[in-house]
This record gives structure tokens, C-alpha cells and sequence, in this order.
């Protein structure tokens, strides 16, 4: 029949021009923003909050290459990128007023050490403290094995690693306004530096501690900006455990928070990332991961801390082969705003990949809101990838709002994905009754192993606080249902 | 015994107490105390127990964990201490022989992934360690093998005493070659 020429014409987004053969290539970074001829729109707010931000920062220093090209490019970035409104997709059931209308200014200096004296280090494995975006405490790095490095950027004299690292800062081509904000206002750059074939056994800790911060009442917002970069070399192995918390469970303040993660080919990152803010504060942050062939990158995420918090996720697949598992719970007890929106990219081939996504909301004006996107491009045939959400809302009134999305171009790959919000089983609960167990205990029970599928996918050091943290969340929540 | 749809299971459900029946007019007295006023629980604790026709599935929660929950609130009713996780392993180890199951079986989440039979094997378990003085049975025997069949039958006739009773609902002679029945209602 008429084989008619009918093009599907993929749409991909215009690649910009980096470099045409008759630009001169001494203004690369400059390039990336040519795309529009001159800024056509450039917030105020940002570039006052951006101003205010380089101001901070010390001048008195020459800062290491890698940073100074970052801030570069996120100057420039932040030049055409306007504040979020619930207009932008991205940002659509995540109102972030809090912070536009707060007065933010920046941590101009780490915290006094006195100010640090109640806070606990976990001594068993190697870790290491930022407050408020600043590298200030380290404790058994040097039980690390042979050429893993663990620190700032500023204390780091291997010429080689500061080499790979230079490649990598900032190479990503995600990143949103907050992203660059991180950009120009993270005094130092936090390396964790695993070379060839390592297999790091205990679990690095990173303890991300915000200890300014202001009153309830003020409208006050300081902004800290942590930055770490885990680069891990071909067949290299390691653990993250990321917390965040704040010296005070109620102060308001703003952390602005970026990973990025290599992974070399056939090496494996362990990621688990526990979120314990500040009910008052709001807190923003980027993970952004690439994957070479081969690679395993696992997420274990328990949020329940902040007023406003939000986790970008992205995952760029290098290579075929490769493994991704993410899990996430988020718990919104009080009036609060838990916020995943995930992208994963593939475009090589048999990758594989589940994501597992829980949220329970227990306050009416509770709120959680997920955006999984699964992007399968042309080449990435016999990919087999799985996505599952499941919420529980328990209060009336309580917000869930889901976009499970999966872009599918190739043609020969297992996708699913499913998506449940709910409350509680009254099936199930009448089990418990039946037994002789009463309500309360059956709902305490029943939320409690709801989280649980998440929670026990966490490594054991830090696995037992949190599940003893999450029974003390969900009891007071009992009082009210019936 | 009786036809299907006369009633047997709607009237074992209502004596439970179960959300989706509610009781108009009379009254139901068990040990003195008109059950219809109570509630689930309570006619739980006060002797009652039901084995589900199909026992739902609860994922997350783990058989020895449910076990000691419904195990403490008896002993809290009884004013006696409750038991912790080691006392009570000890204490339903025995009783796993009576049903003859396997130990790994307590650590799998109630009911997930069972077969029909085990999870009516399972209520028989919960029969055995919970114990009750009027325990209704409903088909019990529906979807056991012969083996299965028999381990189960006797289990429920070691569980017998001069004190308690069975009320069991089938609609199959074999079970009742091995228990026999004192009192036949028919529907």
C-alpha cells in the first residue's frame, strides 16, 4: 500500500549551539545563555538574591578553578531563570511563597564551635559535619582505605583527584533556579573521592546540621547552600548516609542542599538520605546522579522533617546495564509540604530500574505531592522498568497530589507502574479487631508496617533512630482518628 | 450446615461483630452479656473467636508480632503482665507443633503470599494461642489437602475441653469423621 513518508517527528528539546565553528571559544560558559539573544526577562528578586549571595562570599581568596567556574555558570544561569510560580510545571502543587516572601540572606561564616557543642557525631564510622554549608567537623576519615578522599575541596591537594573533579562539578544538564542558587552561594564543595576498584566498607556519614536560624514570629530566612560531589571511579564502591537536621526543631531557615553523583562503570553507590528539619524551615534538594554502564545507584529516602520540603532527583543513564532503585517515604504530620519530583533518564540499553514512592499525610493541612518521570528514549531497548506509589491519607482534608509519568520511545522494554492513595484498610483493621486488638494499637500497627517497606531498606547503623523516630511521628496521630 | 446463601456465614460475621452487617432487633447472649452492645474486641476478649472463610492478607505485619498484640490484650484484660518477644517465642513455640507448622512461618507477614490452606491453617494457629470458649468455624475444610485436612482436625480436637466449645460450619462429611460433632444445627 502507499508507504506514505510519515516521519513520527520525535520531539526533542533544540540542542543548544555550545560552539559554532566561527565562535571564538574563550567565552564558553557565555555561550550557553546565547540561546535567547539578550536576557529577555530577568526576575529582580533572583538577581538581588544573587547579588546578595556573591557578596557573601569571601573575597579575600582566589577560590579552587572548579568552584569559580561553577559560580560562573550559575551566575549566568540565574540571569534568565525567574522565581517558580504554580504556572511553572515543575512547580505546580508546590507553593514556595514561604520562602519568595522571607527576607533570605546568606550565612556569611561557619558557626561558632560552642554553638556546635550540643550536637552528637555518630563516632562509629567515618563522618563528617557541615553546618550551615560549611565543612567543620570530620571524625575517623582516617580509617578510609588508601586514596578515598572525604572533605572539602579547599583541603584537597591531589592533583589528580582535583582534575576528575574540575570535569565533573556542574557538568549535569539538570538544575532548576534553586540549583544555581546553590551554584553561586556554596562557599565549598564537599569531595568524596572513591578511586578505581575501591569498595569502601563502612557507610561514609555526612551530617548536614542548619544552626542559624531565626524565631517563628520573624520573617526572617537564612539560606545555607551545602554542596558535595561523590565521584566514584570504575568498580568502586560506597555508601552516603545523608542527614539533615537543625539544632533546633523549631527555628526558620532555609537549606538550599546539591549532590551530585558519578558513578564509574560497574561501581555501586548506596544512597541514603534522611531528611529531620525543622518544622519551620523550608528545605530544597538536588541529587543529581549519573550512571556509566554497569553501575548500581540505590536511594533510600525518609523525609519528615521541614515546612516546605522538596527533593529533585535526576538520574542520567551513561551505559547499558545499569541498576537503579529508589525508594522514598514521606511523612507529613503536621502542616506540611513533602515534595518529590524524580527523572530518570535512560538511553542505553537492559537498564533496570524500580522506584518505590510511600507517603502517609496526617494533618488536614498536610500535604505530598510526587512527580515520577521515566524518561525510555530510542535506544534504550529491553529496558525493564517498574514505578509504584502508593499514599495513605488519613486526615480529612489531607493532600496528595501524584504524577506518576513514563516517556516511552523505545519499543522493546517492560514498563509499569501503579499508584494507590487510600486510608487504611478496613479489612484489615477489622482482622486486628476480631483478635481482640483495639483500634488504636491496630492503626498504630498497620502505619507503622506501611512504612516499614521503606524504612528496613535502610543500612543498619541508622536504620533502628529512624524506625524509633517515625513510631514517635505517627503516635500522637492516633489521638484524633477514630 | 445448610444450603448455600441461607445465612451461616452472615450469622457467624454478625456474631463478630463485622462493619458490614448491623443488627435491627434482638439480642445475642454469650456468658451473661448481650454481645450485639459490644464491640469487636471486646467480644473478642470475651471468649469469642472467629476463623475467616477467606483471612485477609496483612502485609508488614509479621504473624509473631500480631500474635503477641492479640496475646497481650488478653493477658491486660486478665490483669495479668504482658508477655515480650523472647517470653512469647516460647510460649507459641509449642503450639506450633499442635497445628504442625514450621518456625520460619512466624517470621512471613500475616497471611501474605499463603496458600488457602495455610492461611486457614494460620486461623487454626491463632485459635490455639489466642484460645477461646466459643470458637466458630467457618469452613474450615474448604481448600485443605487430605494432609492438611487431618493436621487441622486435630489440632481442633486437642483444643477441645469440657469448657469451650466448637461451632463449625462445613458442608463436608469428612470432617466431621474426625471430629465428631456433638449437635448438628441445620439452616
Amino acid at each position: 500500500m502507499a508507504a506514505l513518508a510519515f516521519t513520527p517527528h520525535i520531539q526533542r528539546p533544540p540542542i543548544p549551539p555550545l560552539s559554532t565553528p566561527t565562535k571564538a571559544p574563550k567565552s564558553r560558559t557565555k555561550t550557553r545563555v546565547s540561546l535567547q539573544p539578550s536576557p529577555t526577562f530577568s526576575d529582580p528578586f533572583v538577581l538581588q538574591l544573587a547579588e546578595t549571595l556573591e557578596d557573601s562570599l569571601p573575597s579575600s581568596s582566589s577560590p579552587p578553578l572548579p568552584l569559580q567556574k561553577l559560580r560562573d555558570t550559575s551566575s549566568e544561569a540565574l540571569l534568565s531563570t525567574p522565581w517558580p510560580s504554580r504556572k511553572d510545571e515543575p512547580f505546580r502543587f508546590t507553593d514556595t511563597s514561604f520562602i519568595r516572601h522571607s527576607q533570605i540572606h546568606p550565612i556569611p561564616h561557619p558557626p561558632h564551635s560552642s554553638s556546635l557543642s550540643g550536637v552528637s557525631s555518630n563516632t562509629q564510622f567515618p563522618n563528617l559535619v557541615v553546618a550551615d554549608g560549611y565543612v567543620v567537623n570530620s571524625v575517623n576519615l582516617s580509617e578510609l582505605p588508601n586514596g578515598v578522599f572525604v572533605g572539602s575541596m579547599l583541603e584537597l591537594s591531589e592533583v589528580s583527584i582535583l582534575k576528575r573533579v574540575s570535569e565533573f562539578v556542574s557538568n549535569s544538564d539538570c538544575g532548576d533556579l534553586f540549583w544555581s542558587i546553590n551554584g553561586i552561594g556554596a562557599p565549598d564543595l564537599t569531595v568524596v573521592y572513591v578511586p578505581a576498584g575501591c569498595k569502601v566498607e563502612n557507610p561514609v556519614c555526612l551530617r548536614y546540621i542548619s544552626v542559624e536560624g531565626c524565631d517563628e514570629g520573624s520573617n526572617e530566612l537564612p539560606v545555607s547552600n551545602p554542596r558535595v560531589l561523590v565521584l566514584v571511579e570504575r568498580g568502586g564502591e560506597i555508601g552516603i548516609i545523608e542527614e539533615f537536621l537543625g539544632k533546633d526543631g523549631q527555628s526558620r531557615y532555609w537549606a538550599n542542599s546539591v549532590l551530585e553523583v558519578m558513578v564509574g562503570e560497574g561501581g555501586k553507590v548506596r544512597h541514603s538520605y534522611i531528611q529531620r528539619q525543622s518544622l519551620n524551615a523550608a528545605h530544597i534538594k538536588w541529587t543529581s546522579v549519573t550512571q556509566e554502564a554497569a553501575s548500581t545507584y540505590e536511594l533510600v529516602e525518609v523525609s519528615s522533617g521541614g515546612k516546605l520540603s522538596r527533593h529533585n532527583v535526576h538520574i542520567q543513564q551513561l551505559g547499558p546495564e545499569t541498576v537503579t532503585d529508589l525508594s522514598s517515604l514521606h511523612l507529613s504530620v503536621s502542616d506540611q509540604t513533602q515534595d518529590l519530583h524524580s527523572r530518570l533518564v535512560m538511553d542505553h540499553p537492559r537498564g533496570y530500574s524500580r522506584q518505590l514512592h510511600k507517603c502517609i499525610v496526617a494533618h488536614s493541612q498536610g500535604q505530598a505531592v510526587f512527580d515520577g518521570n521515566i524518561k525510555v528514549n530510542r535506544y534504550a531497548q529491553q529496558t525493564d522498568a517498574g514505578q509504584l506509589t502508593r499514599s495513605l491519607l488519613l486526615e480529612p482534608r489531607a493532600t496528595v497530589n501524584i504524577k506518576p509519568n513514563l516517556q516511552i520511545i523505545a519499543d522493546d522494554v517492560k514498563c509499569s507502574h501503579g499508584a494507590a492513595i487510600s486510608d487504611l484498610e478496613e479489612s484489615q483493621l477489622f482482622y486486628f479487631l476480631a483478635r481482640g486488638i483495639n483500634l488504636e494499637t491496630a492503626r498504630k500497627a498497620l502505619l507503622f508496617s506501611f512504612g516499614a517497606e521503606v524504612v528496613e531498606r535502610l543500612p543498619n547503623p541508622i536504620r533502628k533512630e529512624v524506625e524509633s523516630h517515625i513510631r514517635e511521628l505517627l503516635d500522637p496521630t492516633l489521638k484524633g482518628s477514630s | 450446615m445448610g444450603k448455600n446463601g441461607s445465612g451461616k456465614s452472615t450469622l457467624a460475621k454478625v456474631l463478630v461483630g463485622h462493619p458490614d452487617y448491623e443488627v435491627t432487633g434482638g439480642s445475642v447472649v454469650f456468658k451473661g452479656e448481650n454481645l450485639v452492645e459490644m464491640e469487636p474486641e471486646e467480644r473478642s476478649l470475651a471468649g469469642l473467636f472467629m476463623s475467616f472463610q477467606s483471612p485477609v492478607a496483612i502485609p508488614g505485619v509479621n504473624n509473631i508480632d500480631f500474635l503477641n498484640m492479640a496475646y497481650n490484650a488478653r493477658r491486660r484484660k486478665l490483669g495479668l503482665p504482658e508477655l515480650g518477644p523472647i517470653e512469647f517465642y516460647a510460649y507459641i513455640f509449642p503450639k506450633l507443633e499442635l497445628v504442625n507448622m514450621k518456625a520460619d512461618f512466624l517470621n512471613r507477614n500475616v497471611n501474605e503470599g499463603f496458600s488457602g490452606g495455610e492461611r486457614k491453617r494460620n486461623e487454626i494457629l491463632q485459635l490455639a494461642v489466642l484460645g477461646a470458649d466459643l470458637a466458630i468455624l467457618d469452613e474450615i475444610d474448604s481448600g485443605l489437602d487430605v494432609d492438611a485436612l487431618r493436621d487441622v482436625a486435630a489440632a481442633v480436637n486437642g483444643l477441645l475441653t469440657p469448657k469451650n466449645s466448637v461451632l463449625m460450619i462445613t458442608h463436608y462429611a469428612r470432617l466431621l469423621n474426625i471430629i465428631k460433632p456433638t449437635y448438628i444445627h441445620v439452616m
